[in-house]
């Protein structure tokens, strides 16, 4: 599997320049012509079991690795390879859990943490060391217990919306833990995807939020991830998904006949089109080679704006295949190893090319639709 | 690596050092969903940093454990953090933390705690430690100069301590060495609109306009260039419309093209009306025909909107 350092909360940001050229090919054989669903379920079935020792470093973000496999299982319609209910509990068990409701107000987040490694039983008095719950595992708690059919309204929400409040800035921004970290567009997403499932809107400022959103639409009308910075498919995918989460922007923009939006919607739309390259994949920035990814992070994009439909699909799914990869799972780069990010993000792509034998997908919660709408 | 700086990578229930710690091991729980092979090291050293961080050890040695864990799990920010929290009890030489950070940072320079932990120690020295950080920015950029983590420093670098004086120059350069750039195109925008020195988009406009030309000109087929083109007229499209150096720049016809768009100057079309535009969606949906969906839709609008 794959052994470079990664984040899959990074979007692969600019890790193109240290492959470029010395791909490491998995197999000589020419790829195949066709989605092997079979050869991706057994991928994310061995995960589910053991993953491999590489991923030892993304230990932190554990549950974000649940969730790619989990939601992969689901979006290959092999569910059914799950223990629903020891799912369940397993998530269930990194709540982090207020002593008193005072507790709430005073700067912690109640989320869910993605990992044992920030996570302790209380000790005899029962005091937990300090709480670190996380809002891209708290995202991905949350979506996983969705996809296995938990009933969300059983689960302490408050706790989890009070305290969401205490992760957003002065400037509309959230930073992901309470004891400091960056602040940019991903954890906007994660904050308003969190009231979305939880259909509650009261863990956050929607307004400050799309204040924030709206200054980092950049000259060329991608975002970026913070203001100033340069447009990228992951930003650009935040934005987009994170107004429409938040009801600032409609379904199906571009067949609509009104012209006035809170965006540049047609500069948008050319910067997404422009994404598509020669080779039919998408890339995540003006003049970067293709990846996996951002045929989700564009594709989904498009979608959401009703634009999918320009899209030179033939081109992306020959391109999708050359990453394809024979022990199952999809690299970033063509013929290269495979790994779950890029293996999630590669089904999600699909998805939206309505492959056969995939569950459709709800583009801006980046999960299959049966899951957002709230149906095993 | 630099954890074998201190300890010789040494497993540390062999060491005397660690001889009064008991590790403290995960608990994964009954039933753990996408459990990890750990290697022993791993394993080992997270078992001591959990022993370590329950008791709240904010000792020298608590900070060189930190070290190995970063080294073996560098996103982990429960460990940053904590390294944070010594760094701070010690009273530690933050130009050494900056140090640290150097050696470690050409493998780890697409990580975001190591980009945040940085910024913690640089906002504790202050205004001293940007020639510094701006010269190690353009060392990690030498390398790639896309990384997205490095320029995202800059930039924050650049408004909360300042140091715009030299910045349009070294975008300058690196657009030099490579035209299609973006990052640097980008970085342009910033210096262009939000220096202190510079007077602004406005005033700087006429001198942007004048290099964007020549570098679409130099390469067409460059989209970069274009894309700062009409930031450059952001909120303000009537003059870049009406400016005559720009509309002749985009007739000016390459040379696939030559036939087609020279037949378009030669008609008494208006140059701004509708048939114009579409003839050129026309030219577009066969030239560019990975967006041929793109460009009939397009063309469809403008007749929708000519009527």
């Amino acid at each position: 599997m794959a052994t470079r350092e990664w984040n899959p909360l990074d979007f692969d940001i600019g890790e193109e320049e240290d492959e470029e050229g010395t791909p490491s090919p998995s197999s000589i054989s020419p790829p195949l012509q066709y989605f092997d669903r079979d050869r991706h379920v057994a991928f994310l079935e061995m995960m589910y079991n053991l993953m491999p020792h590489h991923y030892q470093s993304q230990e932190i973000n554990r549950l974000t690795l649940a969730f790619f496999t989990i939601s992969g299982l689901h979006l290959l319609r092999a569910l059914d390879r799950v223990d629903k209910d020891r799912v369940a509990d397993w998530v269930l068990s990194f709540q982090a859990h207020p002593r008193s409701r005072a507790e709430l107000k005073i700067g912690q987040f109640y989320g869910f943490h993605g990992s044992r490694t920030s996570q302790f039983p209380p000790d005899e008095n029962g005091v937990s060391a300090r709480n670190a719950g996380h809002l891209a595992s708290t995202y991905c708690a949350l979506a996983i217990l969705k996809t296995v059919g938990f009933n969300l309204l059983t689960i302490d929400k408050e706790s989890i919306l009070i305290s969401l409040r205490n992760l957003q800035q002065p400037d509309g921004s959230f930073m992901p833990v309470d004891v400091g970290a960056e602040t940019d567009l991903r954890f906007v997403y994660c904050a308003a995807a969190i009231c979305f499932m939880l259909e509650d809107w009261s863990g956050m400022d929607r307004e400050k939020a799309k204040e924030y959103i709206l200054k980092c639409q950049s000259y060329d009308g991608g975002f970026g991830l913070m203001p100033g910075l340069e447009s990228h498919g992951g930003g650009t995918y935040c934005a987009v998904a994170s107004l429409r989460l938040m009801g600032y922007i409609e379904d199906d923009l571009l067949s609509k006949t009104v012209t006035s939006s809170i965006i540049n919607v047609p500069l948008l739309l050319d910067w997404c089109m422009q994404r598509q390259a020669i080779d039919g994949g998408f890339q995540g920035r003006a003049n970067k080679p293709s990846d996996t990814c951002y045929a989700f992070w564009i594709g989904a994009v498009l979608r959401i704006l009703g634009g999918y439909k320009f899209i030179d699909k033939i081109a992306l799914h020959r391109f999708l295949l050359t990453c394809q990869s024979e022990f199952g799972g999809f690299s970033k780069y063509p013929r290269d190893l495979p790994d779950i990010y890029h293996a999630y993000y590669g089904y999600t792509a699909f998805s939206l090319l309505e492959e056969p034998g995939l569950n459709p997908l709800c583009a801006e919660l980046g999960m299959t639709d049966l899951t957002a709408i709230g149906i095993i | 690596m630099d954890s074998r700086e201190d300890d010789g990578g040494e497993p540390l229930s062999r060491m005397a050092e660690w001889r009064d710690v008991t590790p403290l091991p995960q608990d994964d729980g009954p039933n753990p969903v996408v459990p990890i092979a750990y290697k022993e090291e791993f394993r080992e050293t997270m078992d001591y940093f959990r022993a370590i961080y329950k008791a709240d050890e904010r000792s020298p040695r608590a900070l060189r454990l930190t070290r190995r864990a970063i080294h073996l799990n560098p996103g982990n920010y429960t460990v940053w953090h904590f390294r944070r929290l010594v760094l701070e009890a010690l009273n530690a030489d933050l130009d050494e933390e900056l140090d640290f950070l150097q050696r470690i940072a050409n493998s780890n320079s697409k990580n975001y705690q190591l980009w945040h932990h940085r910024r913690w120690v640089v906002e504790r020295l202050g205004a001293n430690a940007r020639a510094k950080e701006l010269n190690l920015i353009k060392k990690i950029l030498s390398i790639d100069a896309k990384n997205y983590h490095a320029w995202s420093h800059r930039q924050w670098v650049l408004q909360a301590l300042g140091g715009w004086e030299d910045e349009l120059d070294y975008c300058q350069q690196l657009l030099e060495e490579d035209i299609f750039n973006n990052s640097a195109w980008n970085q342009r925008y910033f210096v262009v609109t939000r220096s202190p020195y510079l007077g602004g988009l406005k005033a700087m406009r006429a001198s942007e306009v004048r290099y964007t030309v020549e570098a679409i000109l130099a390469n067409p087929n460059n989209e970069c260039p274009w894309r700062y083109l009409q930031g450059l007229y952001k909120d303000d499209i009537k003059a870049l419309v009406n400016d005559p150096e720009i509309s002749s720049v985009c007739l000016k016809p390459c040379h696939e093209f030559r036939d087609s768009v020279v037949a378009l100057r030669t008609s008494d079309t208006d140059p701004l009306g509708p048939d114009l535009s579409m003839a050129i969606c026309d030219i577009l949906e066969h030239v560019d025909s990975l967006r041929a969906s793109y460009w009939i839709w397009r063309k469809n609008k403008l007749s929708v909107a000519a009527v």
